[in-house]
């Protein structure tokens, strides 16, 4: 009895405390682990899809972890990190979404870059894609006939935005306003002219490149819009060690070259 | 005589075969044995609601089943008083009284609520009978639809002795003042005993 | 509220009662034939009924256009023989809606059906009722109150519907611009929060009317039958 007693007290002791240690340093671990090891989290635009996965995997090349995307429309991204997000990069669509995280000191001003263009085209299906002259007071409204004209939502997407300022700058918006078949993203715009749904779209030169259904039959001058541009920021709430690596990357020539390849427009 | 009942029929029922043959005369013919023999599966097979695996069923000289026929429920003209009494519960008493109702029935509508005393409960729904009033409104309702014969599922079976032997007044009634054959189930000795012009005892 | 939110308001309420009404003959002749019915092929047909149900309804939208955009397979036929299109009108909307509330539909409906006593139906029978009639005295009065339950469901599935309604005939006002679209596109600008605000109300009192409306009509029809 004693023997045991005696021999919990001294070696339990001991045991206990060592135990105590690697616990504590197993949890100090745990907790402090996403932060000492995890890539970075980017929400980004839909439309930078395909680009941003293959920089990504440029980067995860190079030996880092691989950065974690996230894609969905600029409006939807924007309110997740209004609501507490725990991204670390964000890439808009459009400036008024970048603009509005700003005025709420959701980025680090110092890292917000508009690194990325691309520009507004007209897209046909490709079964019947025949060139399109796009200039003031083109005859837009005669050519869908009874057929509508497929493109982002005109009040809410940004695609949609920019094409209806295109038109309306080149005297045709009014023409054709009711024609118009607002569709959730550009992606589901190309989808309807893919699907010979409606004999045109507005959609973006990237989004057009991208498809074997549709031919681009013009393209909307410069001065027609605003530019189209993608704003790149560190977001406030950012965590990952990474975050200004993979920053710097995606405004280096490497990057620049994949964006390119896409279609985008690069400084 | 003629025969009232001419029933010849075979059907398996699961595990069980049932096998009845017999033939009857006027009043009021009662299928007699203990639960579960295969009763009521005959008045369903008698009254179309069961297929029999073979045989002929005739009934007062016309053959609902059998040799080529195969009459449909609607049309065997069978007055059916089931043992739950199955009246509509969302039609009140006098609905579920005129449903089977046709132009030119031998027993009119005032007639039969005379008959069964159940004038009082006209404006009455189903679930606020007791279970005397509503088998009484089952008989009244069978009566009513201008059947060629009746069909009795032990229909005292859930009164109490005081409801029963009003009802079963009433039935001595219909076998001695309407003259309609009656073919009648019981397990119950003694309202086989008081009832039945005819015995037919099954067995398993 | 402005007149643009009563046009949104107006065309949900079209959108919506149309969708149900369209899909009440259907959605009760499934239910009866998965609750009656025994033929080869019953767990496959309730299995595609369901289907509505799991898929993402980007995926049913997609599918949707497929068959009834005008250059799908019913969508041509149907335009050239009932003069009739889906593709980008509030028909298209109501027609999604539809597809997306009958499952709700069919299941009420048919645990309904499968509550009437038969035995009812068979005293029905030997009172001289044939088929037809005794299904509709006995069969269908017994069943109504799966059937509202299902029309209210329905239909507030149908005011709801969103994903399968963009994917399929867009976002277009006055024609597919119902309350929920409306709430996202106003989610998608910034600074209209008060217009989020707004549309979600009446979003939320036109859901609730529709369900207190249809429990005191179930009530009224079966007595002591409700359907909540």
């Amino acid at each position: 009895m004693d023997s045991c007693l005696g021999g919990n007290d001294g070696l339990g002791q001991v045991g206990y405390s060592l135990s105590m240690r690697r616990l504590f340093l197993f949890f100090a671990l745990l907790l402090t682990w996403p932060a000492l090891a995890a890539p970075p989290l980017v929400l980004a635009a839909a439309s930078l899809q395909e680009s941003l996965n293959d920089a990504a995997n440029a980067w995860a090349a190079k030996g880092h972890a691989r950065p974690v995307l996230s894609f969905a429309a600029s409006s939807a991204l924007a309110r997740q990190v209004e609501s507490g997000a725990p991204a670390d990069l964000f890439v808009s669509a459009d400036e008024p979404w970048m603009d509005e995280l700003a005025g709420k000191g959701l980025i680090r001003p110092a890292t917000r870059v508009s690194f990325l263009g691309n520009s507004l085209v007209l897209v046909a299906p490709a079964a019947a894609a025949h060139p399109v002259a796009i200039r003031p007071g083109f005859p837009l409204a005669r050519l869908l006939g009874n057929g509508r004209l497929a493109m982002g939502e005109p009040n809410s997407v940004p695609a949609g935005k920019y094409g209806r300022d295109a038109l309306t700058r080149l005297g045709v918006w009014a023409s054709v306003a009711d024609h118009v078949a607002g569709a959730e993203n550009v992606r589901a715009a190309l989808a309807l002219v893919e699907r010979g749904e409606a004999p045109y779209g507005i959609v973006y030169l990237t989004d057009a490149l991208a498809s074997k259904g549709v031919k681009v039959v013009g393209t909307f001058p410069a001065t027609s819009h605003a530019p189209i541009t993608y704003p790149l920021a560190t977001l406030t709430s950012a965590t990952s060690p990474e975050t200004e690596g993979f920053r710097r990357f995606l405004l280096s020539a490497q990057a620049k070259a994949i964006f390119r390849r896409y279609g985008f427009a690069t400084r | 005589m003629r025969m009232s009942f001419d029933i010849d029929v075979g059907k398996r029922l699961g595990e069980a075969e049932i096998g009845v043959t017999f033939q009857s005369g006027p009043g009021i013919t009662a299928l007699f044995g203990p639960s579960g023999v295969g009763k009521t599966s005959l008045l369903n097979m008698v009254a179309g609601l069961l297929h029999p695996d073979r045989g002929h069923i005739r009934v007062a000289g016309e053959t609902l089943f059998g040799e080529g026929a195969d009459c449909p429920p609607e049309r065997r003209r069978a007055g059916y008083v089931f043992q739950d009494g199955r009246l509509f519960p969302h039609m009140n008493v006098r609905s579920n009284l005129r449903y089977g109702m046709q132009e030119g029935g031998w027993m009119g509508f005032d007639e039969a609520v005379g008959f069964l005393g159940i004038a009082s409960l006209l404006g009455r729904w189903p679930r606020t009978l007791s279970g005397g009033e509503a088998q009484r409104v089952a008989i009244g309702r069978a009566l009513l639809s201008n059947p060629r014969f009746l069909l009795m599922d032990e229909p005292l079976a859930s009164l109490d002795s005081a409801r029963a032997d009003e009802i079963m007044g009433v039935i001595e009634r219909i076998r001695d003042e309407l003259g309609l054959p009656v073919l009648y189930v019981s397990h119950n000795r003694a309202e086989v005993h008081r009832l039945a012009t005819t015995v037919i005892e099954m067995r398993r | 509220m402005s007149p643009d939110d009563w046009q949104v308001v107006r065309l949900s309420l079209l959108v919506g009662i149309v969708a149900v009404a369209a899909a009440l003959p259907f959605a009760f002749a499934l239910a009866y034939a998965l609750a009656r019915g025994r033929f080869p092929g019953r767990v496959l047909l309730d299995a595609i009924v369901h289907l509505p149900l799991v898929l993402p309804p980007v995926v049913t939208g997609w599918l949707l256009l497929l068959a009834f955009g005008r250059q799908g397979a019913i969508g041509a036929w149907a335009e050239k023989w009932l003069g009739l299109t889906f593709m980008f009108r509030w028909t298209g909307a109501a027609l999604a809606a539809a597809v997306m509330a009958l499952p709700l539909m069919v299941r009420a409906m048919r645990l309904s059906i499968e509550a009437v006593d038969r035995r009812l139906e068979g005293a029905a029978r030997t009172l001289g009722a044939g088929p037809w009639r005794t299904f509709l005295t006995i069969t269908l009065p017994l069943s109504l109150p799966g059937v509202a339950a299902g029309l209210v469901l329905g239909f507030a599935r149908a005011i709801g519907e969103f994903g399968a309604t963009i994917s399929f005939v867009s976002n277009i006002p006055g024609e597919t611009r119902t309350l929920p679209l409306a709430i996202y596109t106003a989610l998608q600008i910034p600074g209209e929060e008060q217009a989020v605000l707004r549309l979600a109300l009446i979003s939320v009192a036109l859901s609730l009317g529709a369900l207190v409306a249809c429990e005191l009509l179930a009530r009224r029809m079966g007595r002591h039958a409700h359907v909540l």
